[in-house]
């Protein structure tokens, strides 16, 4: 009850706060989505507060979504099965996936943690194995995907209608069966239950298995929301979902708990999210908020006392105001232009020199920069930032794409609301967008390297390549043409493994060391993610192999010491700063109207426009020659 | 007794046993010392670990500890300071960040996943926001390999875990903190009633799990010339696991140092095998889950425990 106190009046709080600090927040179409965005997360925490209700917890949902999304999407699509079926299929993963829980933590007498631990790996490896982490199912038929994308009466986002249903059903179910009321007496003291007659393993059971079909639900509706089903789906949804549960008032120890407590629970860290969002205003602050909502709420449940809840509510308005930075009271009555520009990750260290040419341009213009995006690759927090922006209404959205089937239907929905849409790096499909900001080709790229490689190996030889995580739609792309390019100039040189890195530098070093000793005979690494190259180039380093050389796509910046050293012999990139600062000044032309070929793109000077490609120039080459030169 | 700590000795002897006919080349010298230098983070954060669950509680801030512990070392290299000085600020650090988490777990007995959970968003969305995600770059060089050169440099890696290891098993073995520890975690009430102080030994646990997420960190970092924005993503699940996979109980008061190294020993050798095998390396999860449930099986077929608690998850 105390729990419940102090998140209503933290939700109010954060409610009063963003209404004044975030454009558009108080507005229904802002509500609907929130709504939206809580849908796969609420389906999860509900049924995981059952779950912790017994005494239990479930960290194998978000891997089970992934599953789950897998199986319908390669059932349907290699298979050739209809949609409904594989959707029943999918679901019926999740019940089986749940089902094995319940059975493998009362069969064997197991903690739940160590077992859901263990599926938690092992669900998510079965999905990774069985597309090899590459198998990325688009294309699905609209009517499916209008469950995630669509709206009911134009307001109401279609994904509501198995929501509000569901989590209908687990509150009678928990709050108003005997069946509810055996789940309670089990997480307060399970022997006592035993003896009142409870069958304690069916119960749980039932428990575990209705969290693996709440993870088949929330999976399909993940799918239709962003338009592919790939094995990366549902990634960390466990941890957010508990974190919800917890915070709404359900005890760790079980016994405690409601389901309206974790619909207010997940609302505080869903609307913080959006808030913050439409605020402006950096979303890691949200992760960090959340923490301290956690810490504070449970904090005061363990020890009571009304002048610590005024204590924490003080604390944490105090928090969130010292986060705002004064941001909203600086929009006086000038109107600025306002770009919302997004990265594919935000950690990224290619996109952060990015970042800096976009800045120099918007201060150049006196444009309002909005630089947002997901930490790391996730194509539905990029619908996420999207959603966000056409709420709070900005003028111009330029995206660098990570998945283009999962965006291409949020910006057409901005393009209709009158925002242009520019894509910069990678691009959308071309209807979902005005301008693509053309750095180079997929095949100038694709053959430059493969042209860099032939030049290590004198055009004959062996060589492997280390991507980023192997369902980057760009990085297939290159590979695509590197192998075009191979077979029709290079017939000698042979690719002989590629190996994922996830983009990951420590990942991407311990691949190449495995790469030097299974294939001896390989004699250059071609890495094609930017901190994969350094990875390479130090695990060929210290195996003091002389006849091997790394090249590939990376920053000056991340690989000038190993190109002094002579173990990367070249990179091929664009000017990644200048890329930043076209995406900007293509944004001012475009509002103007006058994006035409030959446009003055500042101190870029005059730049072609093909068709509706803006030009950045060719790829560019470093190497010892010029790398000291550049300072991205 | 010790049949679960055997039963990981043995899986491993078995994947070794079939390397050795099927691929040789994987006992390469080099090839060893590779896998246990990158194996070198998860096994210190696991033996910490080791101590938190014995301890009858657990730790998912980990990750987040580390990659706080490798920006700073970073950091405070480059800002010109000794590599001996930055070690040991590093590991203050370390020692600060489990101080808090145990101080909340072990005075305000908040549970230590609700703890560790919030502090570990908190830590890694803190430095996603003051760092950005940018790389420490332009070290000086006396970071890589502590300025000793590759060769001594892995040397002083391997010897530091390897005395680490020795110290926490001698530890645990020999004084009475390691005893209290025991008692803390087969039954915190009746620790109470013996007249251990099971706040100070919960949170003391805490500290010594913060400094050797600090540890690890620093000794990964020095592997490399440069640090990567985030790095330690997962490494929590994967130190637990190891643990578990180590015989170790989750409820508390049961646990071994070898059983431990035997766990990460065991996992960490699962990637590279398959490359070796031939098998695609996406099924490395698949195989590390099924090992993870079959050590828990493994438990529950060997014991038929009590009722009580059985199905608790703290």
């Amino acid at each position: 009850m105390q729990a419940v106190k102090i998140l209503v009046a933290l939700l109010a709080l954060e409610i009063a706060v963003f209404s004044f600090t975030g454009a558009n927040f108080l507005s229904s179409g802002n509500a609907a989505e929130i709504l939206r965005l809580s849908v796969e997360l609420g389906l999860l925490a509900v049924a995981t507060t059952l779950v912790i209700i017994t005494g239990g917890i479930d960290l194998s949902v978000g891997s089970l979504m992934s599953l789950c999304a897998v199986v319908m999407g390669a059932l349907w699509k290699d298979a050739g099965w209809p949609l409904e079926t594989s959707i029943l299929a999918g679901l019926l993963t999740g019940v089986v996936g749940g089902y094995m829980n319940g059975f493998l933590i009362t069969r064997f007498r197991q903690l739940p943690l160590i077992v859901t631990l263990g599926t938690f790996s092992l669900f998510r490896g079965v999905a990774e194995g069985l597309t090899a982490a590459v198998k990325n199912y688009t294309g699905f038929p609209p009517n499916f995907l209008s469950l995630g994308q669509g709206y009911l009466f134009g307001a109401i986002p279609m994904q509501a209608l198995v929501f509000i249903p569901v989590v209908l059903l687990f509150w009678v179910l928990l709050h108003r069966t005997g069946i509810g009321r055996s789940l309670r007496a089990i997480g307060y003291a399970e022997p006592a239950a035993r003896y009142a007659g409870i069958p304690v393993e069916l119960r749980l059971r039932l428990v575990y298995t209705l969290s693996g079909l709440a993870a088949g639900i929330a999976a399909m509706i993940y799918v239709a929301h962003i338009g592919q089903a790939k094995s990366d789906a549902g990634t960390g949804f466990e941890l957010m979902a508990i974190t919800a549960a917890v915070l709404g008032g359900t005890s760790i120890f079980g016994g405690k708990g409601t389901v309206h407590g974790t619909l207010l629970g997940l609302a505080a860290i869903v609307i913080l999210q959006n808030g913050l969002r439409l605020s402006g205003q950096p979303t890691e602050l949200a992760g960090i908020l959340t923490g301290l909502m956690l810490i504070v709420s449970i904090g005061l449940e363990q020890r009571p006392g009304m002048s610590r809840v005024v204590l924490a509510v003080g604390a944490m308005a105090l928090a969130l105001l010292i986060g705002f930075n004064g941001r909203a009271v600086k929009t006086g009555p000038e109107k600025r232009l306002q770009v919302g520009m997004m990265p594919k990750a935000k950690g990224d260290p290619y996109f952060i020199s990015c970042r800096k040419g976009a800045e120099e341009a918007a201060k150049e213009l006196n444009i309002d920069l909005i630089w947002d995006g997901p930490t790391d690759l996730d194509p539905a927090k990029q619908n996420e930032v999207v959603e966000a922006w056409i709420t709070h209404g900005v003028d111009v959205i330029a995206v660098s794409v990570e998945s283009s089937a999962s965006i291409s239907t949020v910006l057409r929905k901005a393009r209709a609301k009158g925002i242009k849409i520019l894509t910069w790096d990678a691009d959308a499909e071309p209807d979902a967008r005005d301008f693509l900001i053309d750095q180079a080709t997929a095949q100038g790229i694709g053959y430059a390297v493969t042209d860099q490689t032939a030049a290590i190996l004198n055009g004959k030889g062996e060589f492997a390549v280390v991507t980023g995580s192997l369902s980057a739609a760009n990085q297939n792309e290159w590979i695509k043409h590197m192998r075009v390019r191979l077979s029709e100039k290079y017939p000698d040189m042979k690719l002989v493994t590629i190996r994922p890195s996830d983009s990951d530098r420590d990942r991407a070093f311990a691949e190449t060391q495995t790469i030097l000793k299974v294939y001896p005979n390989v004699k250059a690494i071609a890495a094609i993610s930017a901190p994969a190259v350094p990875g390479a180039a130090e695990a060929v380093k210290q195996s003091a192999r002389k006849d091997v050389k790394v090249t590939g796509l990376s920053l000056p910046s991340m690989c000038k010491t190993y190109i002094h050293d002579g173990v990367i012999r070249s990179i091929v990139l664009w000017n990644t700063h200048d890329l930043g600062y076209l995406t900007i000044q293509a944004a001012d032309a475009l509002m103007k109207g006058k994006l035409v070929d030959g446009f003055n793109a500042g101190s870029l000077g005059p730049h072609a426009v093909r068709g509706d490609h803006v030009m950045l120039g060719e790829p560019y080459v470093f190497d010892i020659s010029n790398v000291d030169k550049f300072e991205f | 007794m010790k049949s679960r700590e055997l039963a990981a000795g043995v899986v491993l002897g078995a994947i070794l046993l079939i390397l050795l006919f099927v691929a040789p080349a994987f006992f390469a010298p080099d090839n060893l010392r590779d896998l246990l230098l990158n194996s070198a983070g998860v096994m210190l954060v696991a033996l910490g670990m080791t101590l938190v669950i014995v301890a009858g509680h657990i730790d998912i801030s980990v990750g987040s500890q580390f990659a706080a512990a490798s920006i700073a070392a970073g950091l405070l290299s480059k800002a010109g300071l000794p590599m001996p000085l930055v070690g040991l600020l590093v590991l203050g650090l370390g020692a600060l960040l489990g101080a808090a988490n145990g101080l909340l777990i072990g005075r305000l007995k908040i549970p230590s996943i609700v703890v560790t959970l919030a502090t570990m968003i908190i830590l890694r969305d803190l430095l996603r926001w003051t760092t950005e995600g940018a790389w420490v770059q332009n070290l000086p060089v006396g970071f890589q390999w502590a300025g000793l050169g590759q060769t001594a440099g892995s040397v002083l890696i391997l010897v530091k875990i390897l005395v680490a290891i020795l110290l926490v098993a001698w530890c645990l073995r020999n004084l009475s903190a390691g005893r209290q520890l025991f008692a803390t975690g087969s039954n915190p009430d009746a620790a109470v009633l013996a007249g251990i102080r099971t706040n100070a030994v919960v949170t003391g646990v805490f500290v010594i799990m913060g400094i050797l997420s600090a540890a690890a960190a620093m000794l990964n970092a020095i592997r490399f010339s440069e640090v990567p924005g985030n790095p330690g993503a997962g490494l929590e699940l994967k130190a637990i696991a190891a643990v578990v996979v180590g015989g170790a109980s989750i409820t508390g008061g049961r646990g071994t140092v070898g059983g431990t190294v035997l766990g990460v020993l065991l996992l960490s050798v699962i990637g590279s095998a398959l490359t070796y095998l031939g098998i695609n390396p996406y099924w490395e999860k698949a195989v590390q889950g099924v090992i993870l449930l079959a050590a828990a099986a493994s438990e529950a077929v060997r014991q038929s425990r009590g009722l009580k608690g059985a199905y608790a998850s703290r």
